[in-house]
């Protein structure tokens, strides 16, 4: 389980990790929409260069971002080889079996895999560095406006952080229920088909059962403490803005309107 | 034969900013066919110790050598379903690992894991049952409508019924009210005695540990910190309260009556050796 990299929280104490978590969100929203704006090499190499810089400043190795993207290379295989027999556009580079590679293919594959890559690369920066309920926090107070319009933002914020704060206890559990199974013999790796049902089973059920068991206590637990989602409240923690915010967001909406500038003049 | 642990170390997530070592060097023999109490603290490795015992975890550093297994670091063992068949192991809260549709398939599903034909199976399911004290009309009902005690005891069953050698229980009685605490211990007492098993207790009961357990082994932050008899073990009260643990209730009577001003041998940690010695000393009101 120690595997799965992306979404977890690293305490490196950085100056991203002291960042306003509103503000990282902001980052993140802009180069999100510049990586999906068609701005060609120089814009994926200005993003690419950006994230970069993100990610030494907030003191990540370049290869704990990378292996978040693991479970990504077979579907970039898959894109690679769905391209090749869909794009038949531009020039014809070689061909095996009969069947030709056109540069366009090769391209169009080029580019979704950059931009898989940088988003990854951003969330992980986003994610690493900044604690679950902080990032709540954030999206919460960006969503305040929208109230007006009957958003129900502080529902939303709280959905979220259960669902988050209770992503390690699950994968604990899962771990914890795998260790209980495996005791009782059963191989999740081997076997038949027939086998590898049960053995999922084992796991699937019982996780199930835990999770509606939690769910029901943590119910419970907010309603004896008289949790009404509709009354207003005060915050144990206050975020506050600085400097490093202000050029954090200013810095990436420039990088957004270079990439539409880039996208319109070319 | 016994098992044997020498210097066994255990790293979590090694490498990472999450690394964490749990074990740091443990060197036990733990004797076969007793009753042995493994207590600490939280976090004092009782359960990363426990897990290494049927081959769930792999040491860092260190060997385990464990009914005729030989595990070391870096190495899968070879047949560690024969392993995990004779260590059985019972996690804490056990209950949440049913999954089947009855009780009897439950229990079953252990065995024919290990390639239990299906009636030999369902016939080692009616064997073991009223060892956890339920009847063969539980057979059919589903797990799920069960109460937490029951649900625990078809858990167990679940374990008992691939007949190991060696039971090792991570707090078995954890949750339980007095009454079924007492018949689930009672229970690992009597398959020690009367089936020779060896049985591993990790426990912060210290009441179970003086009626139940032939040797006490204390844990402290990864490391072993006094191994024993459980007669020697009480002698020295002063070990449970080191690693916060209270002594149960004879031994703090005992304490109490020696500031009292009274002359009580220190190996009198039975009720009987505690009257005995008392006698002479107490004025008789007659």
């Amino acid at each position: 389980m120690n595997r799965i990299a992306l979404g977890r929280y690293l305490p490196l104490g950085s100056i991203v990790h002291e960042m306003d978590p509103r503000s990282k969100i902001m980052i993140m929203l802009f180069l999100m929409i510049s990586i999906f704006i068609p701005a060609g090499v120089w814009g994926y190499v200005l993003i690419g260069i950006y994230i970069m810089i993100c990610l030494v400043l907030s003191k990540l190795e370049f290869s704990y971002a990378l292996r978040s993207m693991r479970p990504m290379v077979w579907m970039m295989v898959f894109l690679l080889i769905i391209n090749c027999f869909a794009i038949r556009t531009g020039t014809l580079w070689f061909s095996i079996f009969g069947l030709g590679i056109y540069s366009d293919a090769i391209y169009q594959t080029l580019y979704i895999v950059v931009r898989l890559t940088l988003m990854i690369i951003i969330t992980t920066i986003l994610t690493a560095t900044t604690k679950p309920l902080d990032l709540t926090l954030g999206i919460e107070k960006l969503l305040k406006p929208f109230e007006k319009i009957g958003l129900p933002a502080h529902i939303i914020a709280m959905m979220i952080s259960i669902a988050l704060r209770f992503i390690p206890t699950l994968i604990e559990e899962t771990q914890r229920i795998m260790n209980a199974q495996a005791s009782r013999g059963v191989d999740m790796e081997n076997g038949s088909f027939k086998e590898k049902i049960m053995a999922v089973l084992s796991l699937v059920v019982p996780l199930f059962v835990s999770s509606f068991d939690r769910a029901d206590q943590l119910a419970n637990a907010m309603e004896a403490r008289g949790y009404d989602p509709n009354k207003p409240r005060t915050r144990y923690k206050v975020l506050h803005m600085h400097s490093i915010d202000y050029v954090g967001m200013v810095t990436s909406a420039l990088v957004l309107a270079v990439c539409i500038v880039l996208a319109v003049v070319l | 034969m016994s098992i044997e642990i020498n210097n066994l170390e255990h790293v979590y997530n090694p490498g990472s900013v999450f690394e964490h070592a749990a074990l740091k060097g443990i060197d036990l023999s733990i004797p076969e066919h007793e009753v042995t109490a493994i207590i600490g603290q939280t976090g004092s490795g009782k359960s990363t110790l426990v897990q290494h015992l049927n081959g769930l975890l792999i040491p860092s550093a260190g060997t385990l050598d464990i009914c005729g297994f030989h595990i070391q670091p870096l190495l899968k063992i070879k047949d560690v379903k024969e392993l995990r068949r004779k260590v059985g192991l019972v996690f804490q809260f056990p209950e949440y690992q049913l999954f089947e549709e009855t009780i009897e398939k439950d229990i079953a599903f252990g065995p024919k894991n290990f390639g239990t034909e299906e009636a030999e199976a369902n016939e080692l399911v009616k064997k073991v049952l009223p060892l956890v004290g339920l009847d063969e009309s539980y057979l059919n009902r589903s797990p799920f409508e069960l109460s937490g005690g029951q649900k625990r005891r078809v858990a167990i069953a679940g374990i008992l019924v691939l007949q190991p050698e060696i039971l090792v229980l991570d707090e078995p009685t954890a949750g339980l009210d007095p009454k079924g605490a007492k018949e689930m211990m009672s229970l690992f007492a009597r398959l020690n005695k009367e089936q020779n098993i060896t049985v591993l207790l990790v426990t912060h009961d210290m009441e179970h540990v003086m009626r139940y357990c032939q040797n006490v082994i204390v844990l402290d932050h990864g490391k072993v910190k006094h191994t024993s008899d459980v007669k020697t073990f009480f002698e020295h009260p002063e070990w449970m309260e080191s690693i916060g643990i209270n002594p149960p209730s004879l031994i703090r009577l005992k304490e109490m009556l020696i500031k009292a001003g009274f002359e009580i041998p220190t190996e009198a940690i039975t009720t009987e050796a505690l009257i005995a010695s008392l006698k002479g000393q107490v004025k008789s009101h007659e």
